[in-house]
């Protein structure tokens, strides 16, 4: 299964990016949901984290995006890679501990990068590919490469040294960079309220001197266009933009979580904002898509992502076989 | 002309200056490298002969450097970061031991990143406990960094050009000591190169095997010196890079000697040192030795101001050389 | 033990004639004055006969059992001598015949410091390459005086380049052999004679070959070191070099044997002495004997004559390369013709 190339342009602009962002936002719910289910049966090890509830975010995110433009991710990383283009049986075997998986079964659910599609890793450290992200915007400032870089990054990464400092560069330099915060109300279980004295993490922009934008995280069009407007800025020299998506993750933190910082009224309440739904009233609304379309979009969603995981299944587990050798990368003559 | 005697910053600098014409990716950042032209000096003139994008000075911000750099080598970059200090390497050490040293073996190898990053290290200078370290040990621990630590122009020269062809993070850490002096032996002029993970045979001997890389090279070639006219001969290997660490001429030379001396100016605990010692140990040169292995090291304290205070606690010369000394003298 | 023991009292025996022994396996215990000893055997064999007697006094030197060997062990043929104090370990004695004489334990000079005796050897503080060197050389590192740093023992201490303290007394031991023998003959009435080889094939193999040879012809002059009968066979003693000093491997009947297998058996026989063994078989039946000195570029024109040897020849070179052959004959088996007419015998077959 090879990445979709990617589609580009405002999700509502035509049938066919409707179509695509609901495919995608659809497989990132998918992917997740199978995920969880292989961890409830035992099949998977290790821990996760999910995005169910925040799939609008990444989607309209990469619908801005060029397949050279570059991403970095975050340990709730599944859904940026499904955006950026990756393939879900990689993406499944990789979970699985398989030879083919996109690390070879060495990073696992938190460092799934993808050299094809810009994806320069999910990152197990919060705050961890924020100045990553500044690079490859440096690089492509310095080799006037025309790209440009996001980093997405969650509520509690903009609280780490990281951030500033990486912020602080882009803006000096103007770099072709989006720092996109996915402000999905926790950082694990501290809330943005018990983290932040701000009302909208997008006003630490100002810190910078660059603009910071705060929009519906669960609203697939009001993410791109605010995205689409910042990539617009960085490719044309501007320097970077601060966008809040502002969402919320229905699922735990990770496997662990008990969910004891938060009610099941704040969980039930954000799941009625559910960005899928939100997204299908819109097209049909506007008579973009009918409701059959959105049917089959769905099935064909539930169909690729199960047969990802057959395949991820029934791919050879990865062996310890050139473990020493792979930890550098062999200098040439 | 092959009678160059350069000192380690001139040497260092050369060796960008050459890598910066040969590859339009390489570039360096850091703090002060600009006009100021580096707290060292090293940086020098690369400023005014490159430009301020290719030699760019940065706000102070070592995580925010070093990720940029990751970022940059991740993006086709070839970036020499330089952190002013060592010891500032704790306010990068996410970016270098998180993220540089794990992305080409943890994201499956379609990624690498081909990073320098040239610091500082070691005392000698007044500058207390947080600007005094030898932290090679820190790196060393850290699977997938290269480590090295030139001890004289030419070697910092031809390593350094190797380790900006390398594709792989290198930690490169210049003793401070040695910018200043000119090498015992001429630096060679163009693109010479030396290959990372060579040991050096510095001086050949019979009587003990002295293992030092940095400075400790210069002290312990001083004391060889010296004791070559008391009838004690001493060979003396520069592993040169700490990770990856090239044993098989340690090995030889224990076999010979039957001693083995290993001199570090960090703390004993946990050094690089004792990896020399374990692999020594673990290896049939162990069945030749005819004395204990002696460790030479710093005190384990941090490195404290007053002169007095600073000299005794990283070996000196004359440590080196009455241990030495006793060491041939008592075991034989 | 104590140096000043001289007697020990046989407790038991753990063996019985006709029983086979291993190198090491204990033969019989003594009680002295300080400690029960067992004694063990130095080489693989057959028990033949118990001589002493349970519960009674054993002098030092005197047999306890005899035994047939067939392991390699160190010793010298010179005909029943007394056994020398300075002897370390029981001393293995044989005879033409091969039986072994097991005596009882001759004391060494002790260690310089008295360890318990059940240290175990890890236990004792010693430098890797020490280690390595007790073991090669079959030094018990209890029996060692650390000299190093923290009690431990250096290389220096068990030999080292120099010699360890168990090839000093084996030396000495072997010196004191050679020089009694030696001592018997002096006062032989003899003669030698020298000659320079101006051409033909001078190596120690040819020589053991021809020499042997021209013994052939003379029966009379190969005689049994034990009485001084005539026997049938012709016995060349080669002084080589080993660990212990000079050893005297016997070729026997070289001249049956061709230039290769002679020079075959003579190249691992040096190779066995040069590490302290000797073939058994190999340390007895000597009428006469053949130094070597070439390599040193060497001379001996006076041979010395061992005991119940009326033969003894030397081959040297000198710094022009050409090689010397001297003879020295003992004078109531030979005339001074019948000695010269011999050399010249062995330098034509050369």
């Amino acid at each position: 299964m090879t990445a979709n190339p990617l589609l580009m342009g405002h999700p509502l602009s035509s049938p066919e990016h409707a179509k695509h962002a609901l495919l995608y936002m659809y497989r990132i719910r998918k992917f997740e949901e199978a995920v969880e289910d292989l961890f409830g049966r035992g099949m998977m090890h290790g821990t996760m984290h999910l995005s169910i509830g925040q799939e609008a975010g990444p989607t309209g995110a990469c619908l801005a995006l060029q397949i050279n433009d570059q991403i970095t991710s975050t340990h709730r990383g599944h859904g940026h890679c499904i955006a950026k283009g990756a393939d879900l049986t990689r993406m499944m075997a990789e979970l699985l501990g398989k030879k083919i998986g996109y690390c070879g079964g060495r990073g696992g659910s938190m460092h799934i990068a993808d050299a094809e599609t810009g994806n320069l890793g999910a990152n197990g450290v919060v705050g961890g590919g924020i100045p990553i992200a500044a690079g490859a915007a440096l690089a492509s400032k310095m080799r006037k490469s025309g790209t440009v870089a996001v980093s997405f990054f969650g509520d509690g990464a903009m609280n780490e040294g990281a951030f500033h400092e990486a912020a602080n560069m882009a803006a000096i330099w103007k770099l072709p960079l989006i720092l996109f915060c996915e402000n999905n109300k926790y950082g694990m279980s501290s809330s943005t309220e018990k983290a932040f004295n701000l009302e909208n993490l997008a006003d630490r922009g100002r810190g910078y001197g660059i603009p910071g934008v705060t929009v519906d995280g669960n609203d697939v069009v009001a993410v791109y266009e605010a995205a689409e407007a910042a990539v617009a800025r960085a490719r044309n020299g501007e320097g970077p933009t601060l966008i809040e998506s502002v969402t919320y993750r229905w699922k735990g933190h990770s496997r662990s979580d008990k969910n004891l910082y938060r009610t099941k009224e704040e969980i039930e309440e954000w799941k009625d904002k559910d960005p899928i739904p939100n997204f299908i009233h819109k097209v049909l609304d506007r008579g973009i898509l009918t409701q059959e379309q959105v049917e089959e979009i769905q099935k064909i969603s539930t169909e690729q992502i199960m047969q990802a995981v057959k395949e991820a299944a029934a791919a050879e587990s990865a062996t310890p076989d050139g473990l020493l050798e792979a930890v550098f990368k062999a200098v040439s003559a | 002309m092959s009678d160059r005697m350069l000192t380690m910053a001139e040497a260092v600098r050369e060796a960008m200056g050459i890598a910066m014409e040969e590859r339009e990716e390489v570039f360096i950042l850091g703090e002060d490298i600009g006009i100021y032209g580096g707290a060292f000096g090293v940086t020098g003139d690369l400023y005014h002969r490159f430009g301020s994008e290719r030699v760019l000075d940065t706000p102070i911000s070592e995580l925010g450097i070093v990720g940029a750099a990751v970022g940059a080598a991740l993006s086709g970059m070839r970036p020499i970061v330089e952190i002013q200090f060592s010891d500032f390497t704790a306010q990068a050490m996410d970016q270098i031991a998180n993220q540089a040293a794990k992305i080409h073996f943890m994201l499956g190898g379609a990624l690498h990143v081909p990073l320098v990053l040239r610091t500082p290290q070691g005392s000698g200078t007044g500058a207390a406990a947080q600007h005094s370290q030898n932290l090679e040990p820190w790196f060393a621990n850290v699977p997938g960094l290269k480590v090295v630590v030139p001890s004289n122009p030419a070697d910092a020269k031809g390593l350094l050009l190797s380790a900006i062809d390398d594709p792989n993070p290198v930690i490169f850490l210049e003793h401070k000591l040695l910018y200043k002096i000119p090498g015992r032996d001429p630096v060679p002029e163009g693109a010479i190169r030396i290959p990372l993970g060579v040991s050096k045979v510095v001086r050949t001997g019979k009587d003990l095997t002295i293992v030092a890389t940095g400075i400790m090279v210069n002290k312990s070639f001083e004391v060889a010196e010296k004791l070559a006219a008391e009838g004690i001969s001493i060979e003396l290997i520069d592993p040169r890079t700490i990770s990856p660490l090239d044993t098989a001429p340690i090995f030889e030379s224990v076999e010979k000697t039957g001693r083995l001396m290993v001199v570090q100016e960090g703390p004993s605990h946990a050094g690089y040192i004792n990896e020399v010692i374990a692999q020594v140990s673990g290896s049939a040169s162990f069945g030749n030795l005819i004395a204990p292995i002696k460790r030479l090291a710093g005190m384990n304290i941090p490195i404290p101001y007053a002169p007095q205070l600073e000299k005794v606690a990283v070996p000196q010369i004359a440590d080196i050389e009455a241990a030495a000394r006793e060491i041939v003298k008592n075991w034989r | 033990m104590s140096m000043t023991m001289e007697t020990g009292e046989l407790i038991l025996y753990h063996v019985k004639p006709g029983d086979r022994v291993k190198s090491g396996q204990v033969l019989f215990e003594v009680m002295t004055d300080k400690i029960d000893m067992e004694v063990e055997s130095p080489a693989d064999g057959v028990i033949e006969q118990l001589v002493g007697e349970i519960g009674v006094a054993i002098e030092i030197g005197k047999p306890v059992l005899i035994m047939q060997t067939d392991t390699e062990v160190m010793s010298f043929d010179f005909g029943g001598d007394e056994p020398l104090p300075e002897a370390p370990a029981p001393v293995v004695e044989t005879v033409a015949v091969q039986p072994a004489v097991i005596e009882a334990p001759v004391v060494a000079a002790p260690a310089p410091v008295a360890l318990p005796p059940m240290t175990n050897p890890q236990e004792i503080r010693a430098v890797p390459k020490a280690r390595a060197i007790a073991e090669d050389r079959g030094i018990d590192l209890r029996t060692v005086a650390p000299t190093g740093p923290d009690h431990t023992i250096t290389v220096e201490d068990v030999g080292g380049n120099r010699l360890s303290d168990d090839q000093i007394k084996r030396q000495v031991a072997n010196k004191a052999l050679i020089a009694k023998g030696l001592e018997m003959t002096r006062s032989i009435p003899q003669i030698s004679f020298s000659r320079n080889v101006k051409s033909g094939s001078v190596d120690l193999t040819s020589v053991i070959s021809n020499w042997a040879r021209v013994l052939r012809t003379r029966p009379d002059l190969n005689i049994s070191p034990k009485d001084g009968s005539a026997v049938s066979h012709v016995g060349v003693a080669v002084i080589i070099e080993s660990k212990y000093g000079s050893a005297l491997p016997v070729f026997k009947d070289p001249d049956l044997q061709t230039l290769s297998e002679l020079a075959d058996l003579f190249a691992s026989t040096a190779k066995s002495a040069h590490n302290g063994k000797v073939p058994l078989a190999m340390l007895s039946g000597a009428t006469t004997a053949i130094f070597d000195l070439t390599r040193y570029q060497m001379n001996s024109s006076v041979p010395v004559l061992f005991p119940n040897q009326v033969t003894s020849l030397t081959i040297g070179e000198n710094f022009s390369g050409e090689k010397i052959i001297s003879l020295t004959i003992d004078l109531r088996y030979l005339d001074f013709y019948d000695g010269a007419q011999l050399l010249d015998s062995l330098i034509s077959a050369l």
